[in-house]
């Protein structure tokens, strides 16, 4: 195969997947069957793409630029660069590993709908990393949105249709504004018959976009992310919607939908509006520290072990926002790693709190304890992803939020705090993880086995399988960061330059 | 130029209409009447596609008819409009024993009404239109005689109509009084010279937005919608949500962006109030009913909004008018898909489906459970759907207008409506059926009718460009 398409291939797959899964419809072994299959072909298609990916260069490559709606000025334009190339594959390993587990028999019902649903998720969350036409990036944006509504709605807990309208509304409200946002940079590219969506079109052309229309489309642009992300006091969806998930929504959740937040920033609200970039920087600077500090708080005192995970998302989060918004080179490349150890550590929790729950059937952590005692293997796996989280030396977690706290401590704002006072509070924020992180795995793993538990199996063979990938990737990017920050430095730098007005290189 | 050729399509569908009564004269009392709907649709189908053939562009009969790319657009929306509007009735028609002939009949001659607005080319004409695309949909909105809400929903449709009909067209002499002619073309050059200096074009202006206001169902001329949809037999309300709405811009557009364009400084500004408030107002509403009929009626009436808002951003030239041709048709598509989806549920009639009732639905019916959700998520504005790209076509003007403040209303505005729409999803697919739960008939041709509309709602989300040029090009000679 010549994979000259390799990014429209990657889009399409998924939808390919749907033709066999629907002829196989009264077959749910067989849906199942396609559904992994699907998706395994979709992550192995991902890594041919970051095989030829050339480590070093910092504009798009294997673009893809067609005529979509001309009488619009719309293009169907597809690139990566180090900022996504790493989150596409990303996005296809923890699609895969979700499909897998569901497969497993965590899905009881409504098999062959759940797994369409994740179909289509899949070409919304690797469409939107790829999109380079702001219309194309809004609609797959968009496109996750109905079925991770349906995949909580319908697969999820008691509360689930409370939750997944709460995670519609609140992302709608954002996205929505967004929208106006976009087309008010449409109208602003040029003039009628010239006008365009085009990322690299946009950025050539943003002189002409004014510092009041900077302000306020950067506003909207951040609104819709910041929600995404989620951003701290926006964040109210978040523990509703992933204690109600069932797990593989909540690992997508986490592991990806989250990071389209962080990365529309990075790819799109930073190069374009330079200006409204610097006008709100204090105040999301601000709002990322306080989303570290409160994240970690709040998940201190959570009865609920689904529920301390999501609220540390809000911190981990915090800490790609701070990281992007000190635009500095460290920082940003800290907050892009976060963004893939947070897919990965935090998909790996979700994975292990579902595992668990699917065994015990509780989720509060007053209810567990002890379960170390019978299950030795989920013990290591389990705790290996707790100490990621919490940022140990070693593992993956620790080297994002080191990234982004050089970054942060190097912050020097013409006015108003800088880094010497950000830096430290962010730090604070490594502290507590470390604190409410390990009294959770304290109060579930030791301790007295319950005689209720006694007796259940530890991990299955597929549950391993789900599990592994995640494990070497935590460790592998823990010891040798250096090849994935090879990857992502270039992009990272010019988007910098872009935003701080500093010469750029590169398309 | 040959007049009778000019006017083909509509006399093809009169005369099919005609066709129609008169075989369903002649069949006996108990036949099956199911394959008059095809006959029907055939008659659409061929004024469809003879329209752009044989029709040159000029204007016909000493200048009362206008033959132009904006006609043959209209034309075609409204027939395809017709089509889909007879093809989901015929099973409810059978079950509750409505006079399928005449429905269809009916149907057709409000259709040609509505295709003699769009050729119009002078207030008579158009006025003529009006009142042959009004008057069939009264007795539509009764077809169920022995309801007691059907007969409430005609007779209130049928009196604010008419009094709507008497204000527009109080209007219309208050305008020739001014201007001296009856005509668009002649009317635009003199308004354009005079401007609004004088009261009596002021009282004209007045009098035209509230009768076409009441057309399409403008806040504050909106009070007949909820009651005659939610009254009206189920495929009439279909009917009746899209055809006269998408009628009513087609007249405002001939009306306001052709003959008083050159006054649109002075009404744009009144036209985006109303917009706005017509939004805000029927999503509020919608927010709180809980029969699905009533909720789709008041959301029709946000739409009509949304619409409007395109209308008063005109400044921004044939885009504006472009949005208001793409999202009608879109719109028609959408909505009148959803009010058909009702009638899988819609046994004894007229009422609808509350929301509970529609427990479960998803299981039973899955095919129309999908197609309902596609109709309800492209109503809310989401990709890829088309309605999310008649949204787009539509803020691009407003906001090149300079209205920015109504482009997020309209933003707004749709994060209110995705609530109402999107619980009527977790109605089909997330609540299990329980005793409220309506029973369900199985009717293969308002399935496939539906899947029809619902993949061209998603292809023309994800391909809307072929339609948008034509938009385009249809909006480019209204302006005079």
């Amino acid at each position: 195969m010549s994979f000259d398409n390799i990014l429209t291939i990657l889009i399409v797959i998924p939808l390919l997947g749907l033709v066999p899964l629907a002829l196989f419809w009264r077959n749910e072994r067989a849906v199942k069957q396609v559904a992994v299959v699907t998706t395994a072909v979709e992550l192995a298609v991902s890594l041919v793409m970051l095989a030829r990916f050339k480590v070093g260069e910092a504009g798009f490559q294997m673009v893809e630029s067609a005529a979509w709606l001309p009488s619009f000025g719309i293009r169907y334009e597809l690139g990566v660069d180090g900022i996504s190339v790493l989150l596409v594959v990303m996005t296809t390993l923890l699609t895969f590993i979700s499909v897998l587990y569901s497969s497993g028999g965590a899905i009881k019902e409504r098999v062959n709908e759940f797994m369409v649903a994740f179909l289509v998720l899949e070409v919304g969350m690797v469409g939107v990393f790829l999109a380079l036409d702001l219309f194309l990036f809004y609609i797959f944006f968009e496109l996750f949105l109905i079925p991770m509504y349906l995949i909580i709605g319908i697969w999820g807990g008691q509360r689930r249709v409370y939750a997944t309208l709460k995670f519609v509304l609140f992302t709608l409200a954002g996205s929505l504004l967004m929208l106006v946002g976009i087309i008010a940079v449409y109208v602003a590219s040029g003039e009628p018959g010239d006008r365009t969506l085009s990322l690299p079109l946009l950025i050539e052309r943003r002189a002409s976009f004014g510092l009041e229309f900077q302000i306020w489309v950067f506003l909207a642009f951040a609104l819709a992310f910041g929600i995404k992300m989620p951003m701290v006091p926006v964040h109210t969806w978040l523990p509703d919607a992933h204690v109600e998930a069932p797990t593989a929504g909540s690992i997508i959740l986490a592991g990806v939908l989250l990071k389209a937040g962080g990365y529309g920033f990075l790819r799109f609200a930073l190069p374009l509006f330079p200006f409204g970039t610097q006008f709100w920087l204090p105040a999301l600077i601000f709002l990322s520290v306080v989303a570290i500090v409160y994240g970690a708080i709040v998940s201190a005192v959570q009865k609920d072990l689904k529920k301390l995970v999501a609220y540390s998302s809000v911190a981990h989060m915090g800490f790609v926002t701070l990281g992007i918004f000190v635009l500095d080179l460290q920082g940003g490349v800290g907050a892009t790693l976060q963004m893939i150890n947070h897919g990965i550590v935090t998909g790996g929790l979700f994975l292990f709190v579902g595992i668990q729950y699917e065994k015990t059937h509780r989720r509060l952590i007053a209810d567990l304890g002890g379960l170390a005692n019978s299950w030795p293997l989920y013990t290591v796996f389990f705790g290996v992803f707790t100490l990621a989280s919490l940022g140990l030396p070693g593992l993956n977690g620790f080297v994002g939020e080191f990234l982004v706290l050089l970054g942060a401590f190097s912050f020097d704002p013409p006015t108003g705090p800088g880094g010497l006072f950000w830096g430290p509070v962010a730090a604070l924020g490594v502290i507590l993880a470390a604190v409410y992180m390990l009294w959770m795995f304290q109060r579930v793993m030791f301790g007295t086995l319950r005689e209720a538990y006694r007796g259940l199996p530890d991990l299955s063979p597929l549950e391993v399988i789900c599990a592994t990938p995640l494990l070497v990737l935590t460790v592998v990017m823990g010891v040798f960061p250096q090849p994935f920050i090879a990857i992502i430095e270039p992009s990272v730098a010019r988007v910098i330059a872009l935003a701080t007005g500093a010469p750029v290189a590169g398309r | 130029m040959n007049n009778v050729i000019a006017v083909l399509p509509e006399i093809v569908v009169t005369v099919v209409a005609m066709v129609v009564l008169l075989v369903d004269t002649m069949l006996p009392r108990r036949a099956e009447r199911g394959w008059l709907a095809l006959l029907a649709v055939a008659g659409l189908v061929v004024a469809l596609v003879s329209g752009p053939f044989v029709t040159a562009p000029g204007t016909a009969f000493n200048g009362f008819v206008q033959i132009d790319s904006f006609t043959t657009y209209s034309r075609a929306v409204f027939i395809v409009l017709a089509i889909f509007s007879v093809l989901v009735a015929p099973g409810y028609l059978a079950r509750l024993d409505i006079p399928a002939g005449e429905y269809y009949a009916i149907i057709l001659f409000s259709t040609v009404g509505a295709m003699t607005i769009a050729l119009s080319n002078d207030l008579i004409t158009l006025f003529l239109g009006i009142e042959l695309m009004s008057i069939p949909v009264y007795v539509l909105a009764g077809m169920q005689r022995h309801d007691r809400y059907s007969n409430e929903a005609a007779l209130k449709y049928f009196l604010l109509g008419a009094f709507s009909s008497s204000l527009l067209l109080y209007g219309f002499a208050w305008l020739y009084g001014v201007t001296g002619t009856t005509e668009f073309g002649p009317i635009a050059a003199t308004v354009a010279r005079t401007g609004l200096s004088d009261g009596p074009t002021l009282i004209a202006l007045a009098l035209i937005t509230a009768g076409l206001g009441f057309k399409a169902a403008v806040v504050p001329f909106h009070q007949w919608t909820p009651d005659a949809y939610d009254g009206a037999p189920t495929p009439a309300a279909a009917f009746m949500s899209v055809a006269p709405k998408a009628a009513a811009f087609a007249a405002i557009l001939r009306l306001m962006v052709g003959g008083l364009g050159p006054l649109g400084a002075d009404w744009s500004i009144a036209f985006a109030v109303l917009a706005a408030v017509t939004m805000t107002l029927g999503n509020v509403v919608a927010l709180v009913q809980t029969n699905v009929k009533r909720m789709l009626a008041y959301s029709s009436i946000a739409h009509t909004g949304y619409i409007l808002a395109a209308v008063a951003a005109y400044r921004a030239g044939d885009s504006a008018s472009a949005a208001v041709l793409f999202y009608v048709i879109a719109y028609g598509l959408m909505n009148l898909g959803a009010f058909a989806c009702l009638l899988y549920l819609d046994i004894d009639g007229t009422r609808g489906a509350t929301l509970d009732e529609l427990n479960g639905f998803a299981r039973q019916q899955p095919l129309g459970a999908l197609a309902f959700a596609i109709f309800l998520i492209s109503l809310t504005g989401i990709p890829p759907t088309v309605g999310f790209v008649a949204k787009v076509f539509v803020i691009q003007p407003v906001l090149d207008a300079g209205l920015t403040w109504l482009a997020v209303i309209i933003a707004l505005n749709a994060v209110v409506a995705a609530f109402y729409y999107l619980r009527v999803v977790v109605h089909l697919y997330m609540h299990e059926a329980g005793a409220d739960s309506a029973p369900i008939v199985s009717e293969r041709m308002l399935t496939v009718s539906l899947g029809l509309s619902a993949v061209a709602v998603v292809v023309l989300g994800v391909l809307p460009d072929g339609l948008y040029s034509w938009a385009l090009q249809a909006a480019a000679p209204l302006v005079r």
